[in-house]
C-alpha cells in the first residue's frame, strides 16, 4: 500500500501540503517542549538536561521500529523508501562542525528558526550566522567540491554495511537508547541543577 | 485510591515506556521470517501482463529487421540444436534454463535494447517473460506465435481471399516481400522472371536473300 505518493494513492501535490501540516506540528510540538530554549539544548553537552537526546533518540527507534512493522504488515514497502546517500568525509567533518555550532551557539538549525518565531534576539543572530555559512560555502563551492561529492557510498543503511539482518540491529539500536537513556538519567541526577 | 493507585503507574511511566520499546524491538527479532516480492509488485505485474505491448508481432519484427532498426535484441530461448538448425537473422541463444545465469544478466539486464523473446511458440517465451519481469528488466517484448507464427505469417503468408479487406492485400504483399527478404518464398516470382527470360528467345532477323528472279535468258 504504501508509501503513499509513489504507489500513486496520493498525487503528487499532496507531498507540500502533507509537509507543510507535519512541519507546523513539529515546530509547534518543538516549542510547546521547549526546544526553543538554548539553555535547555545546551543542557545535554553540560549534563543537566538531556531533553533532546532523549527526544531525538526516542523518535528514530520508535519510527523505525514501526515502519518494521508496518513492512510486514505490508502497509509500507520498505524498499521504496528515500535512503539519504552517504558522504563519508562530508558527513564527519559537517556533523563536527554542526556540534561545535550547537554547543557554542545553543540551537541546531531546526530549534532555531523555532526561537526565532517567538523572536528571540540570539536565534536571529544564530540564523544569520548559518546564512553567512551558507554564503562562504556556496562562493567557495570549488574548494569544498572534493570534500562534497568525495567519498560517496551510496544510499546505504547499516543493514548493507554490516550485513546483519535489520532485526538485529534495530534491536541493538533500541538497547543503545535505552542505555543511553538510563545513563543520562544517572548523570543528570549526579550533575547540579539548572535553572532556567 | 485510584488517584494514588494511577500515581504509582506514573511514577514508573519512564520504566514503562522503556520497557514497551524493548518488547517491541524483541518482537521484531522473534517475527517468523517471510519471502517477500521484491522489485515487482503483484499490481505492477499485472498490468504488464495485460499489457498488450509485451507481444510484437510478426509483421513488426520483420519491418524492424528489414529496416536495420539498431534497437531490436533477439533472444532465442530454444535448445542449442534447434538454434543451429534455423533461428532469426541477428539472434542470440539463451535456452530457458539458463536465462537466469549471471552470463545471461549482461545481454537482458539493461536499458539500451528492446528484447525480443522468441521460441517455438509462445509458452516458453512468456514464462521467460515472467522471470525476467519479476527481476525488474525492462523493455521486454514477446514474439507472438514464435518461430512457427513466423513461419505461417512472414515465410509462407496465407494468400487472402477475394471477400478481405484491402489492408489484408497490402499485409500479403509485405509479406511477400518480406520473405523474399529473408531469401525464402520468393522463388515463384523469381522463377517466374527466370522462365521468361528464358522463354524469350533471341530472335535474330534473318534476311533471307531474295530470289532473284530469273533474268532474260540467253
Amino acid at each position: 500500500m504504501g508509501p503513499l505518493i509513489p504507489n500513486g494513492i496520493l498525487t503528487d501535490e499532496w507531498n507540500i501540503i502533507i509537509a507543510v501540516l507535519i512541519g507546523l506540528a513539529f515546530g509547534f510540538i518543538l516549542e510547546a517542549s521547549g526546544f526553543s530554549s538554548s539553555r535547555k539544548l545546551a543542557g545535554v553537552f553540560y549534563g543537566y538536561d538531556f531533553a533532546v537526546l532523549k527526544v531525538f533518540f526516542t523518535a528514530a527507534v520508535v519510527s523505525v521500529i514501526g515502519l518494521y512493522y508496518m513492512d510486514y504488515l505490508g502497509w509500507i514497502e520498505m524498499g521504496m523508501l528515500y535512503v539519504h546517500p552517504t558522504y563519508v568525509w562530508a558527513a564527519i567533518i559537517g556533523g563536527a562542525i554542526m556540534g561545535v555550532g550547537f554547543v557554542a551557539g545553543g540551537f541546531c538549525p531546526g530549534t532555531s528558526l523555532c526561537a526565532v518565531a517567538i523572536g528571540k534576539l540570539d536565534a536571529w543572530i544564530y540564523v544569520f550566522g548559518i546564512m553567512i555559512g551558507v554564503f562562504v560555502f556556496s562562493e567557495a563551492y570549488n574548494v569544498f567540491e572534493g570534500l562534497y561529492n568525495g567519498s560517496f557510498l551510496g544510499n546505504i543503511t547499516l543493514v548493507d554495511s554490516f550485513d546483519i539482518p535489520a532485526s538485529w540491529i534495530i534491536f541493538g539500536v533500541t538497547v543503545i537508547a535505552l542505555a543511553a537513556f538510563f545513563v543520562s538519567d544517572i548523570v543528570r541526577k549526579r550533575i547540579k541543577k539548572v535553572f532556567y | 485510591m485510584i488517584n494514588r493507585k494511577l500515581a504509582k503507574i506514573l511514577a514508573n511511566r519512564y520504566v514503562i515506556l522503556a520497557s514497551l520499546l524493548f518488547i517491541a524491538a524483541l518482537g521484531l527479532l522473534v517475527l517468523p521470517g517471510y519471502k517477500k516480492n521484491e522489485r515487482v509488485t503483484a499490481e505492477d505485474l499485472l498490468a504488464q501482463v495485460v499489457n498488450p505491448e509485451r507481444y510484437m508481432t510478426s509483421d513488426e519484427l520483420a519491418e524492424k529487421i528489414i529496416a536495420k532498426d539498431p534497437s531490436i535484441l533477439l533472444i532465442d530461448l530454444r535448445s542449442e540444436n534447434e538454434y543451429n538448425e534455423y533461428t532469426m537473422p541477428g539472434a542470440f541463444n539463451i535456452p530457458l534454463d539458463q536465462i537466469l545465469d549471471p552470463e545471461s544478466e549482461g545481454y537482458l539486464n539493461q536499458d539500451q535494447y528492446d528484447i525480443v523473446l522468441f521460441s517455438n511458440q509462445n509458452l516458453t517465451a512468456d514464462q521467460a517473460w515472467i522471470l525476467l519481469t519479476r527481476k525488474g528488466y525492462k523493455n521486454l517484448h514477446v514474439l507472438d506465435g514464435g518461430i512457427n507464427g513466423w513461419y505461417n505469417t512472414i515465410l509462407n503468408p496465407l494468400k487472402p481471399t477475394e471477400n478481405m479487406p484491402k489492408e489484408a492485400f497490402d499485409r500479403y504483399d509485405f509479406r511477400l516481400a518480406a520473405a523474399m527478404y529473408f531469401g525464402v518464398g520468393g522463388e515463384t516470382l523469381q522463377d517466374k522472371d527466370a522462365e521468361e527470360e528464358g522463354s524469350r528467345k533471341l530472335v535474330v532477323p534473318v534476311m533471307k536473300k531474295k530470289k532473284r528472279k530469273p533474268e532474260g535468258g540467253c
